[in-house]
């Protein structure tokens, strides 16, 4: 579903991105895991249409992502759930969720069920339904991105590092709602630090260091792979 | 959506009272302050939603107002007839004006539109077969309804009173569709905007030309009453004017936009002993507004209005409608 060839990406001098290749393949959860600044967020951006590639390509169901802008991937089918949520704190939950329709929404056509699916995935958020944006908590803020990235009616779903600042408990419930979106057959890319979460949820994975694909497998050889269980799982 | 009924109800009653029983010096000072509304409603689509600051907001009041008062004194043309021109040309320049104008941002967007606002005023000044230059255009006819003409004070009070109203509701519907919700989002974060599917330039664009169409409104209301029109009536003091209302009344907000172009309307009058020194006044009023009430008077109202149901769960964010009626 999509394809990553030979991707480099570079911030002025700095290469976030060495040529790296990866793929995911309609219906399954891949996770991408790595260390901070391993260019994991830079590779989510670059498919969103957020940096220019240097060189490589992306192709999403057989067609190049590069004549697409941000807005027109995810009408194609890609949406994310950014790093930091960014969710937008003048919007209540709700606005917030129906926003992302107009990549979909026509006269006539009716929000009402996607609505009640991510209400029921994330019973919280129908509770805080017309609250701001800005006054949720850490985890509810992350639902709300999940959620919006959902409401797009996505064909890939992006997911930039969902565990990021929530407490344990709140990061498994988090992970555990993920295990529920991939049972619905949607295809996941997520970005992890936390490898334990990250790698019991996937498929398949890939271990970006600086900027290159240093190791892939499925998630039962990642968490086997000594390199992994050193540098990642910490035992 | 009971407090929106309300506060309609309430402005409908207060300005109905009010055009009873005033003088007819304050009725016209009613007069601007409705048609200083309708501009201030309109900018409230670009500042208040989209977060684009625009200092050229007067020259798309003036537009509206040349084109309706050129095609009524040079072509005969009934003024009802002109308003469609007029508005609609307006709104179509503000396209063609935005697309390259609204890539820029923050001060550098502030600066563009200023500079647009000045542009208007030169060109006003100087294309004098079309505009009469800094003479302007005299004896614009005024509007009639059912045969009577809408002349005096009073008669006119009732006819910008409505149009206030009809257009708040129409932009409180905007407000609540996908497109209102969508300018919002993209004034809280671009490039999340951009990533939930929201076309960005289109949304700005949009926002830009509906705020210009308002001011349009605004401008052959302007032309309609006082029957006179010079490049002075739209210089750039009067876009800092509708923004500093729509700030003081607080921006993002209907109500806001209605208050604060009554508010600072009336200051002026009221604060007459000052003289001169009104405008160091004014200037420190603004400061102590953005430093103390930085959501304006509306903002202020829904915060007395929520420690008011403290017992009700507790809520730290506004409730939304109070804050946006």
């Amino acid at each position: 579903m999509l394809r990553i060839e030979d991707l480099t990406v570079a911030y002025g001098d700095i290469v976030a991105l060495h040529g790296v290749s990866l793929e995911v393949a309609a219906g399954e959860t891949v996770a991408l895991i790595g260390a901070n600044g391993a260019g994991k967020t830079t590779l989510l951006q670059t498919v969103s249409g957020l940096n220019k590639l240097r060189s490589g390509r992306m192709e999403f169901g057989g067609a190049s992502l590069a004549p697409l802008s941000s807005a027109d991937r995810v009408r194609a089918g890609i949406a994310q759930a950014p790093e930091g949520r960014r969710i937008f704190p003048g919007l209540s939950v709700e606005e917030n969720l129906v926003v992302a329709t107009s990549s979909w929404r026509r006269l006539g056509k009716s929000y009402a069920d996607d609505l009640a699916q991510v209400f029921d995935l994330f019973p919280r958020l129908k509770e805080r339904r017309r609250q701001l944006g800005w006054s949720l908590s850490g985890g509810e803020q992350q639902m709300l991105a999940i959620g919006r990235a959902l409401m797009s009616r996505p064909k890939l779903l992006l997911l930039d590092e969902p565990s990021l600042g929530l407490a344990p408990r709140l990061a498994e419930e988090v992970y555990d709602r993920v295990g529920r979106i991939r049972e619905t057959g949607l295809t996941i890319l997520v970005v992890e630090q936390n490898t334990v979460l990250a790698l019991a949820v996937a498929n398949r994975g890939y271990v970006l260091e600086t900027g290159r694909v240093v190791l892939a497998g499925s998630a039962d050889e990642l968490r086997r792979s000594e390199r992994v269980r050193e540098a990642y799982l910490g035992r | 959506m009971a407090l929106r009924v309300l506060a309609l109800a309430a402005y409908l009653a207060i300005g109905l009272a009010l055009s009873v029983s005033v003088s007819e010096y304050t009725l016209r000072l009613l007069n601007l302050a409705t048609i200083s509304a309708v501009a201030v409603i309109g900018l409230n689509f670009a500042f208040g939603y989209a977060g684009l600051i625009s200092l050229g907001h007067a020259a798309f009041m003036g537009l509206g107002a040349y084109i309706l008062a050129i095609l009524t004194t040079q072509a005969g043309w009934s003024p009802w007839l002109a308003t469609l021109p007029a508005i609609l040309g307006t709104g179509l320049a503000a396209v063609v004006i935005g697309v390259p104008l609204l890539r820029l941002k923050g001060h550098y967007l502030a600066l563009a539109t200023l500079g647009l606002n000045v542009s208007f005023g030169i060109v006003a000044a100087n294309w004098i077969e079309l505009t009469g230059g800094t003479n302007g255009i005299a004896k614009i006819p005024g509007l009639s309804l059912f045969g009577h003409a809408i002349e005096g004070e009073r008669p006119f009070l009732w006819l910008s009173l409505a149009v206030v109203a009809v257009l708040a509701v129409l932009a409180s519907f905007i407000q609540r569709s996908r497109y209102g919700r969508a300018m919002m989002a993209v004034r809280d974060d671009e490039t999340a905007a951009s990533m939930t599917g929201i076309n960005v330039t289109a949304t700005k664009v949009s926002a830009f030309a509906l705020s210009a169409i308002y001011a349009a409104i605004a401008g052959c209301l302007f032309a309609t009453h006082v029957h006179f029109i010079s490049p002075d009536d739209f210089n750039f003091a009067h876009s800092i004017t509708f923004l500093s209302m729509l700030i003081v009344g607080g921006e993002g907000t209907i109500a806001g936009a209605i208050i604060g172009a009554a508010l600072l309307t009336f200051l002026p009058e009221w604060l007459r002993v000052l003289g001169e020194s009104y405008l160091a006044f004014f200037g420190l009023m603004m400061l102590a507004i953005l430093i103390f009430m930085p959501t304006g008077i509306v903002g202020l109202l829904s915060r007395f209005r929520r420690s008011a149901k403290r017992e009700a769960p507790p809520a730290p964010a506004s409730s939304g409608e109070g804050a946006r009626t």
